[in-house]
């Protein structure tokens, strides 16, 4: 045996485990659920070809608003809403962890402290302090003039004029999203250590204040974290399923208002057991995620800035 | 920002902001203590009537607390072990080991971070109920023994930061790869691995979705699903609510205080999981 084709057949031993998971877990199932997407498939009796059938009627619901049109738009509704708050609120509490002051790390502590409450917890927290009738929140509402809120039980979106100060339960679920908004706020908290002092010092030496310290340092030297947590919480936010069933109770329920793709995915496969439906919305959402995702890289080269790329 | 002395303003945004964020976590904890009476007849009162620590043994009571901490010790003792082992096996491949297609099957694994969880769930779950796992903790622990791309990239990104000297010292001893990575390399990365250990730890207790699919008998429902169960059986006992979920949260309180550090690093340092 040479050395060559010794080291080759070391490299795939060591990797193998990873192998057979590749092939069993991610190859087989890509390929069998764009495979099932053109079936009609109950599990009760094998795949039977239908053609592009779960793909058009998953084009009408878009048209009609109806079932997966619904769960894109509280989908699309709940990412655009919270990854850009998300963003904000990490930048901010970053930047007040940054000020020379006493006690940081107690703060830090404690802005970090609920993103590590597990999510199955949290939710349970939250239907309770959100509660319509006996919630702390409202009552917190209350006692400043606001109106109360009906929260996870309510339909109504914060969109449209005459609802504008109604929160229902996909804002109830960006209130919690942001709640946990922890990690990203570490990894600003990382980054801005890393911005060199001479930066700031040749601003000052320009003039600058601290809000344009603020714009013209703080931020493009953040921006690649920027862009990590916009493709991340765009990502997750398409992802969001736990939250969403626990507080539903897995229905998605009142008026399918907090029907998340997630959630109508599972619904479909798992209660009607109609898979073939389903994997055909999962090859939507991953065709979906890939080009908005290629389309983000593409737009970052305008606006990430990377330190010592030499450009 | 800068290092002047801040305004008193700054302490005040902080303690406001710090108050936010901590009031629900401490609201939780408070009224977990609260006699049931008081939680509906005065909900907003800061401070319990009296400090009733038996609602914590009424809720271990309410539901087969033991046997879920028993399944969920087991799910996440069985995952880390799959994940440590399979990981830093993977991981010291591509690291250290010098072989053809490496580059190519590197490029894969971190695509497959990428990819959404939608696209496999259905024909993975079919593939494990035809092996015979489902309804079992196995369904979930199994999988961990194939390797994670997080994990992987993790301790791969470790092991580059070993000398290659050390191995090379290794091979003059005659030790083969299999003794570089035993002997060197995996006592060197006591600290990576242990981030490994602690993020899968924290995953497999969280995890919800996963028994929610694969278990179907409350025997096998680890902590995280039988909270779940929980609530909606005991939806107007508020106080065992609370407590329970106070105790379902509290180990990983407990677990972050004493490895803050390695918790934040790993964060900070990977992006994100948990």
């Amino acid at each position: 045996m040479s050395a060559n084709f010794r080291r080759n057949l070391t490299g795939f031993a060591f990797v193998s485990p990873w192998l057979i998971g590749l092939g069993l877990l991610f190859v087989y199932p890509f390929a069998a659920s764009l495979y099932w997407s053109f079936c009609r498939y109950d599990l009760l009796s094998p795949p039977e070809f239908i053609g592009t059938e779960h793909y058009q009627r998953l084009a009408s619901e878009i048209a009609t608003g109806e079932g997966f049109g619904k769960a894109i738009w509280n989908t699309g509704y709940f990412a655009l809403l919270s990854v850009p708050l998300s963003i904000a609120i990490g930048v901010g509490l970053a930047t007040m962890l940054s000020w020379n002051v006493r006690g940081q790390a107690v703060y830090r502590t404690l802005f970090f402290l609920p993103s590590v409450v597990p999510i199955v917890a949290s939710s349970v927290l939250w239907i309770w302090l959100l509660d319509p009738r006996d919630g702390i929140l409202n009552r917190f509402l209350q006692s400043v003039s606001l109106p109360s809120q009906l929260w996870f039980k309510g339909a109504t979106e914060a969109m449209t004029p005459p609802d504008f100060l109604d929160f229902g339960s996909k804002d109830a679920l960006v209130l919690m999203s942001l709640w946990g908004v922890g990690n990203f706020m570490v990894i600003y908290l990382a980054a801005m250590g890393d911005i060199p002092t001479q930066l700031y010092e040749a601003a000052e030496l320009d003039g600058a204040g601290r809000v344009r310290k603020f714009w013209h340092v703080t931020v493009p030297t953040l921006s690649p974290v920027i862009f990590f947590n916009l493709v991340m919480g765009m990502i997750q936010s398409v992802q969001a399923f736990t939250q969403v069933y626990i507080v539903s109770e897995g229905t998605g329920e009142p008026a399918s208002w907090s029907l998340m793709l997630s959630l109508h995915l599972f619904l479909s496969a798992f209660q009607d057991l109609d898979m073939g439906y389903a994997s055909a919305m999962s090859w939507l959402l991953f065709v979906f995620l890939l080009v908005s995702t290629a389309l983000l890289f593409r737009t970052s080269r305008h606006w990430v800035h990377y330190q010592g790329a030499g450009r | 920002m800068s290092r002047r002395k801040p305004h008193l303003l700054a302490y005040a945004l902080l303690v406001v902001t710090a108050i936010v964020f901590a009031f629900p976590l401490m609201w939780m904890v408070l009224s977990s203590l609260k006699p049931s009476t008081q939680l509906v007849e005065d909900p907003y009162a800061f401070l319990p009537r009296e400090w009733r620590w038996s609602n914590y043994v009424e809720a271990v009571q309410a539901m087969p607390y033991v046997r879920y901490l028993r399944n969920t010790l087991l799910l996440a003792g069985g995952s880390v072990l799959g994940t440590v082992l399979s990981c830093s096996l993977v991981a010291y491949g591509f690291a250290r080991v010098r072989w053809r297609g490496r580059n190519m099957l590197f490029g894969i694994l971190m695509a497959t971070m990428l990819l959404p969880w939608h696209v496999t769930m259905i024909p993975r779950f079919l593939l494990l109920r035809e092996l015979g796992l489902y309804n079992s903790l196995s369904a979930l622990i199994v999988p961990t023994f194939l390797g994670d791309a997080f994990f992987i990239f993790l301790l791969r990104q470790f092991f580059l930061t070993i000398p290659e000297e050390l191995s090379e010292a290794g091979r003059l001893d005659g030790l083969g790869e299999w003794g570089i990575f035993s002997r060197i390399i995996m006592p060197l990365s006591f600290p990576a691995l242990t981030t490994v250990a602690l993020f899968q730890f924290i995953a497999s207790w969280n995890d919800f979705s996963g028994p929610l699919l694969y278990l179907s008998d409350p025997d096998k429902f680890p902590l995280a699903y039988g909270l779940e169960q929980f609530v909606s059986s005991y939806a107007d006992q508020t106080h065992l609510l609370l407590a329970a979920a106070t105790l379902f949260t509290l180990p990983i309180v407990v677990i972050f205080f004493f490895t803050q550090r390695t918790f934040l690093q790993g964060i900070a340092t990977t992006g994100l999981k948990g």
